[in-house]
């Protein structure tokens, strides 16, 4: 195995412990923090059954945000959505055989994807037209937004620009999954595209990018408004 | 009107969104509380030399403590959806009063001694020590925040600014910087047994007043009765109920209520106070002490039932966290809900038919509905989602012929708050209560002038101190402001004239 | 907290500018308040006044405003007793700034 092989196949390793620990350790410590109180914002479904219905719109839909402000909503509905077809697009490299079904949907997931870098830039570009959103940005938020318009964007490079052997990239990628890692494509392009995802994927849990799983445990979101009813112990109340 | 030192808005609903403008409102502050109070409270009496250390490692204790605070300090993703639904930043300007902007005054400092990439990139990650610049920001700006939760109805995850809030006071006062008035008041909830600090004599003679004023406009013997054992019914109001005006028009409404449903009620003297100002500061404790005294009462009184009069955040207390705080409830009749909010118990007795009301008696009155934070975003009342708008809405309807409709986009759980709550009810922030009051006091003079409405009906005691003090600097007669069971004392017929 | 020179005398006030001292209070200090609340005291004005200050001495606390209001009435005549007629009076407001000049403590809480 070449040089390089072997650092992005421990670098690979790497940020995958990095992202599956972290995002672990992370919701980990959100599941086991103990909620003292009853805080749902009202109002809210009185039963259990009626708070997963009511989180699963707000899910699909992103309706407090569509609420709050119909601009942000579209860049912000849309990027989400893009996420989906990218995901959906990249799947396939990790699968073998590829099952027909998500092979016949390639063609709009591509097409889907190819749209990611709209949103991205539209959001960047509010970011910093706003007044008020100019001002509450972070280095951090404007590096969040440049690495995934990177990873957009040389992930469209490789499709479309400076083609590559994307076979050879399949037998990498599966190589890594099954623990029996291949040679690296050494094609610059991708080599840039995976490692701007392996930089992603350990800013992933330390980041503001961990709202993707804290939202599964917001008290004012996913506890049942029925205090009344039902007596909620606080653990550490007396 | 009052004479002013500073600008006052201009009404406009829907309300504008001001440009930015730093610093705004950072003049605006807080009297700070004196050795005594905090002592008596278990804070220190002045600010430890520690101060640092010892605030870093109260927060840690409380993100290890409130999932809440543990998350919302992590996942905001700054899409700014709250940046311009806080009536302080639409009153102000100032960009501190957007609710993630406040939140990062919090989360700066978390960063820097919890997160790692705080500790790895400083200031490029937002991280910053709690210095004493900084420290003045969270005085200054976490009492900026009535911990109304407008916020958090449009945000994506949640985040509840309030809880933040809420935690940054508790933090304060844990190294001895605490705000005069909410300590003050939670210190005389101990020693009287209420907020206003009135004692049992005064209290007595209070309520006899009212029974001879009743007794000369109505000619009906309608009690107010003082700890009276055996009793159906403790009747718990906030203190204001016994002092202001109008809130002293509520209080005689639930106790015609009572008498005309023949059911036995009493006040305590020693839970003579609904409002729980230990919400405010964040404090577990001392709000489940306040609590604790109305449970209490309920024991010493034999009561079967406790119903609660117009109070806002109380009620929120009361509904949301008695049950945990100082519950079980099983030593009352559970044949009703506990704690059970007067306008659940009034509007079942109207819809048994139970009640003789005369909506031309309030004729003169074309009414709407202020919808109170807490209740509105923190409460339920009734069986199902919604109650907490549609009961009170219930009430004036069946009291009043003329009743209009608030714009959506201020109503329900859209409602702004009246700019004095969160325990900032306080003289030295009036610029800031002005300010904060715009929202609402612009929607309400639109219905006003479209629609001639003449009051506004709310079920909060803080609502109605705040209107009736902000009101007139917007030329809006104090007399716009009522309580709920106001309209209902003038409409109901008691059978005994 | 602070020490002001007013009326002659060293005055405990607080934050707020309330007497601290109730003992401090006499009818000097009444009037150097009211003046610092833009108000000239007239026969009315003392009619408050006085009716808080023996309010209080009995009972340690301000009065209700609604019997504040019917004192009033009975004592000027009933069209005097409201609180519009207070509020005349006193723009600040009955329970605070009245409170004020009668040296009684700030009233607290939702008011």
């Amino acid at each position: 195995m070449t040089a390089l092989s072997a650092a992005f196949t421990v670098l690979s390793y790497c940020a995958a412990g990095v992202f599956f620990g972290g995002l672990l350790f992370q919701l980990w410590g959100y599941a086991t923090t103990p909620s003292p109180l009853k805080i749902p914002v009202t109002p809210h479904p009185t039963t259990a059954a009626g708070v997963v219905k009511k989180n699963i719109i707000a899910l699909a839909t992103f309706g407090s945000l569509f609420k709050g402000n119909r601009w942000t909503w579209i860049g912000g509905y849309a990027f989400h959505v893009i996420l989906i077809f990218v995901f959906v697009r990249h799947l396939r490299l990790f699968i073998n055989p590829v099952p027909p079904l998500l092979a016949e949907i390639q063609p709009v997931a591509l097409l889907g994807a190819m749209l990611l870098p709209l949103p991205l830039i539209y959001l960047w570009v509010r970011r910093k037209a706003v007044d008020r959103y100019d001002y509450i940005s972070s280095p951090a938020d404007h590096f969040a937004l440049a690495l995934l318009l990177l990873i957009g964007l040389t992930g469209l490079a490789l499709k479309f620009v400076a083609h590559s052997d994307v076979v050879r990239i399949k037998e990498f990628l599966l190589g890594l999954v099954m623990l029996s890692p291949v040679e690296i494509p050494a094609h610059p392009v991708f080599l840039c595209h995976f490692s701007l995802v392996l930089i992603l994927a350990i800013f992933f849990p330390f980041s503001k990018l961990l709202h993707a799983g804290g939202v599964f445990f917001t008290p004012t979101r996913v506890q049942v408004d029925n205090p009344r009813e039902s007596r909620h112990i606080n653990p550490w109340g007396n | 009107m009052a004479k002013t030192d500073f600008e006052i808005p201009k009404l406009e609903h829907p309300v504008k969104i001001p440009a930015i403008m730093e610093g705004a409102s950072s003049h605006l502050s807080i009297h700070p509380a004196n050795e005594q109070m905090k002592t008596k409270l278990g804070f220190p009496e002045k600010r430890v030399d520690n101060w640092q250390e010892t605030a870093i490692a109260k927060l840690g204790e409380l993100k290890d403590k409130y999932r809440s605070l543990k998350i919302f300090l992590d996942v905001c993703v700054k899409c700014g959806s709250c940046a311009d639904k806080c009536h302080y930043f639409l009153g102000t300007g100032d960009p501190n009063n957007m609710p993630v902007a406040r939140q990062e005054l919090m989360r700066k400092v978390y960063r820097k001694n919890f997160t790692i990439g705080g500790k790895l990139f400083g200031s490029l990650a937002r991280a910053e020590d709690l210095t004493e610049e900084v420290l003045k920001e969270w005085v200054t700006y976490f009492h900026q925040c009535s911990q109304c939760r407008r916020c958090s109805v449009f945000c994506p995850f949640g985040i509840d600014t309030a809880e933040i809030t809420m935690a940054a006071r508790e933090i304060m006062d844990s190294i001895g910087v605490g705000h005069k008035y909410s300590l003050e008041i939670i210190g005389k909830v101990h020693d009287t047994g209420n907020n206003l600090g009135i004692p049992k004599p005064a209290l007595t003679s209070t309520l006899e007043f009212l029974e001879e004023d009743v007794k000369e406009t109505t000619g009906a013997d309608v009690k107010f009765p003082l700890d009276v054992e055996g009793a159906e019914v403790l009747m718990v109001v906030p203190s204001a109920d016994f002092f202001s005006s109008p809130h002293v028009d509520s209080l005689v409404g639930y106790a015609k209520v009572f008498h005309a449903a023949g059911v036995s009620f009493t006040f305590s003297s020693h839970a003579s106070e609904f409002a729980n100002f230990g919400m405010f500061v964040g404090n577990y404790a001392q709000m489940q002490k306040i609590a604790g005294r109305i449970v209490q009462a309920a024991h010493d009184l034999k009561v079967k039932r406790i119903v609660v009069g117009e109070c806002g955040h109380a009620w929120r207390v009361a509904y949301s966290f008695w049950n945990t705080l100082v519950g079980p409830f099983d030593f009352l009749d559970q044949a009703h809900p506990a704690p059970q909010h007067i306008c659940e118990f009034t509007n079942g007795l109207i819809k048994r038919g139970a009640l003789k009301l005369d909506k031309s008696a309030n004729d003169e009155f074309t009414v709407t509905f202020h919808d109170s934070c807490n209740v509105a975003r923190a409460s339920r009342m009734g069986d199902t989602p919604g109650g907490q708008f549609e009961i009170p809405r219930e009430i004036l309807k069946a009291t009043c012929n003329k009743y209009v409709e608030m714009p959506e986009e201020v109503n329900r759980e859209r409602t702004f708050c009246c700019g004095g709550g969160g325990g900032l009810l306080t003289d030295e922030l009036m610029e800031l209560r002005v300010k904060g009051a715009a929202p609402k006091a612009a929607a309400l003079k639109e219905m006003m002038d479209e629609k001639g409405v003449n009051v506004m009906a709310m079920i909060c005691a803080i609502c109605k101190a705040q209107f009736t003090k902000v009101l007139p600097y917007y030329d809006i007669p104090m007399e716009t402001v009522g309580g709920v069971h106001q309209f209902v004392s003038n409409a109901i017929q008691l059978g005994d004239k | 907290m602070a020490m002001v020179e007013m009326a002659g005398k060293q005055l405990d006030l607080d934050e707020d500018g309330y007497l601290t001292n109730l003992e401090q209070w006499d009818k000097q200090v009444a009037d150097a308040l009211a003046k610092t609340e833009g108000i000239e005291m007239s026969e009315a004005h003392w009619e408050v006044v006085n009716f808080l200050r023996d309010y209080y001495a009995e009972f340690k606390i301000a009065p209700m405003i609604r019997i504040l209001t019917k004192e009033i009435g009975k004592k000027l005549g009933k069209e005097k007793g409201n609180t519009k007629y207070l509020y005349e009076l006193y723009p600040g407001g009955p329970a605070k700034q009245a409170c004020k000049i009668a040296g009684l403590p700030k009233p607290t809480g939702c008011v």
